[in-house]
């Protein structure tokens, strides 16, 4: 794109390209993470995973890249004071979010986790404006284990009840164990699924989930790039036992 | 300058989407203005709905990607009332709508062509060589008999032009264009997807969720050109080029293999306003060169008369210029 970053919800994401890393040919789909208000500029959370990402990294000051977007479905919007469970990078949806909040009076609640405090990247974004709780795995910040201990006892102590409403963008195994639990407690959770994609934009049908729900009218995939990739856990196949 | 044909159908331009890489074109409507592309070619429609192969679907290789999609469609009810028209409207008064038609019988392959003769399209694009699915639709692709029934089938129910989809899977596929010539199709689209594999040895299982998966972008494109150069050496049919088309200078070459016309795919996942800039650019450069598309086509082939005195284009040289 040329010119200023459209206005964006949290949840919605940007495929990115660096058009000269020869021989990485597709971009890679990231949250947006901040934006000037005039969209000035805009800032993406990377961690070098493989070719793609790594390629990313490698950008130098001034060299172009190829930015397509807003994509995708944003989180609810009609949640008043969600729950935000992040890990890693998986904290990047939840900036403007946590903005939009403290910009109403009602500082969001964010669980983040990580590996270890260098895994908590963008913590010092947050602790301005959210309430915030880490954990990392190996205790050098926060609660010694994992956020999902983190939130199940706010639940324990009747901080967050049921009812309540749970955003979480992470690595699958913590998705997975945020909605299960979330289940069982009878909270309501939206996960931010973060699927291999090809265009981003709906023609590729590569980012396919299994589904079950009324907005998918009977087909059994559905392709994240432009009916999530937010999705409540209930419609994810795949969280089902 | 740009102008070419297959067959009776004239386009305004050669550049056209693939199969399966851009939808009905819809999705991409708000990147750039598909009124200028040649003509948008639909996702392969089956007669009843296919929700397609579990995931994983797609990984990317070294400069290409593995797909197994397998032809996930809501079926030709859905996508003549729901699809068909946004196609026209896309592509306008001078852009070709073409509908790529699966079937896994000649019976399905006439139902389709009956009914989307009857929808009203510029063309029909009958693909043979899906890697994709399972049923016995492999021996279209492979067998000369099969292809040459099957593409006879689809020209004797319907007047518009139809192309012939063929596989690059096949020991000799010179043979298998000269099979669906004989059933009389009026141009032939090479290639399809080489089919393929990768394993992720930490699970100690293939990467992909039905397994093997069908290779497409740069790295087929050396492929694709060859065969285009083959099929068009030996058989009197116009060829639609694709595999791994990036850039303008990709098209030039697959013009001067032989080909009258290409198609746009894996690329255009990374950049939806690829296709309108291929035809800038591609207008741009024989502007240049001083010549058209058609005195380009098969310029490559011995008979064609003399190279054309200059610099050599460096290897990898289109690799550079993209942007």
């Amino acid at each position: 794109m040329d010119g200023p970053i459209p206005v964006t919800g949290p949840g919605q994401f940007y495929m990115l390209r660096t058009p000269t890393r020869w021989p990485v040919l597709l971009p890679r789909p990231f949250s947006l993470y901040d934006r000037a208000p005039d969209g000035s500029w805009g800032s993406f959370l990377l961690k070098g995973v493989g070719p793609g990402t790594n390629a990313l990294l490698d950008v130098d000051v001034g060299e172009d890249v190829l930015v397509t977007g807003p994509l995708g479905r944003t989180f609810p919007a009609d949640i008043e004071d969600p729950v935000c469970v992040a890990g890693g990078v998986g904290l990047a949806p939840f900036l403007l979010l946590a903005r939009a909040a403290k910009a109403n009076d009602r500082p969001v609640r964010l669980l983040f986790g990580g590996r270890d405090r260098a895994a908590l990247a963008g913590l010092e974004d947050f602790e301005p404006i959210a309430r915030v709780a880490t954990s990392t795995d190996d205790g050098s910040h926060g609660h010694h284990g994992l956020v999902t201990e983190l939130l199940e006892r706010m639940i324990e102590r009747g901080e967050v009840r049921a009812g309540e409403t749970v955003f979480c963008c992470g690595p699958d195994p913590m998705m997975h164990a945020v909605a299960k639990l979330c289940e069982r407690r009878g909270l309501r959770c939206f996960l931010s699924l973060e699927t291999y994609m090809a265009c981003g934009y709906g023609v590729c049908n590569g980012c396919t989930v299994e589904v079950d729900g009324e907005r998918f009218r009977g087909w059994p995939y559905s392709k994240t790039c432009l009916e999530g990739p937010v999705y409540e856990a209930c419609e994810l196949v795949e969280l089902r036992s | 300058m740009l102008a070419t044909r297959l067959g009776t159908l004239q386009l305004t331009n050669p550049v056209l989407s693939a199969s399966g890489t851009f939808g009905s074109g819809w999705e991409g409507r708000e990147f750039s203005d598909l009124s200028r592309v040649g003509g948008l070619v639909s996702k392969t429609v089956t007669v009843k709905p296919r929700p397609g192969n579990p995931p994983p679907r797609i990984l990317e290789t070294p400069a290409g990607m593995l797909n197994s999609i397998g032809l996930e469609n809501k079926g030709a009810d859905y996508f003549i009332p729901e699809s068909l028209p946004k196609m026209k409207q896309l592509v306008g008064e001078h852009g070709r709508v073409i509908v790529n038609i699966g079937g896994e019988s000649i019976d399905e392959f006439v139902e389709l062509a009956e009914r989307f003769t009857a929808a009203g399209v510029d063309a029909l694009e009958v693909n043979l060589s899906c890697p994709n699915v399972q049923e016995g639709r492999l021996l279209f692709s492979t067998s000369p008999q099969m292809c040459e029934r099957a593409v006879a089938a689809v020209k004797a129910v319907t007047d518009v032009p139809v192309f012939a989809k063929l596989s690059p899977n096949v020991t000799d596929v010179v043979e298998i264009a000269r099979a669906a010539a004989a059933g009389g199709a009026d141009g032939l689209t090479a290639i399809n997807t080489l089919i393929g594999m990768a394993i992720d040895w930490r699970r100690q299982r293939p990467v992909l969720g039905r397994g093997i998966g069908g290779l497409s972008g740069p790295a087929i494109r050396p492929v694709a050109v060859r065969m285009v150069y083959e099929i068009t050496r030996a058989v009197d049919v116009p060829v639609i080029g694709v595999g791994g088309i990036q850039s303008a200078s990709d098209v030039l070459e697959f013009l001067c293999a032989g080909a009258a016309a290409v198609q746009v795919g894996t690329a255009q996942f990374a950049d939806p306003a690829l296709m309108v800039r291929l035809v800038e650019d591609l207008e741009r450069e024989l502007a240049g060169l001083g010549r058209s598309v058609g005195e380009l086509i098969g310029s490559a082939h011995p008979e064609a008369g003399p190279a054309t005195p200059g610099q050599p284009a460096a290897a990898g040289a289109s690799a550079q210029e993209r942007r």
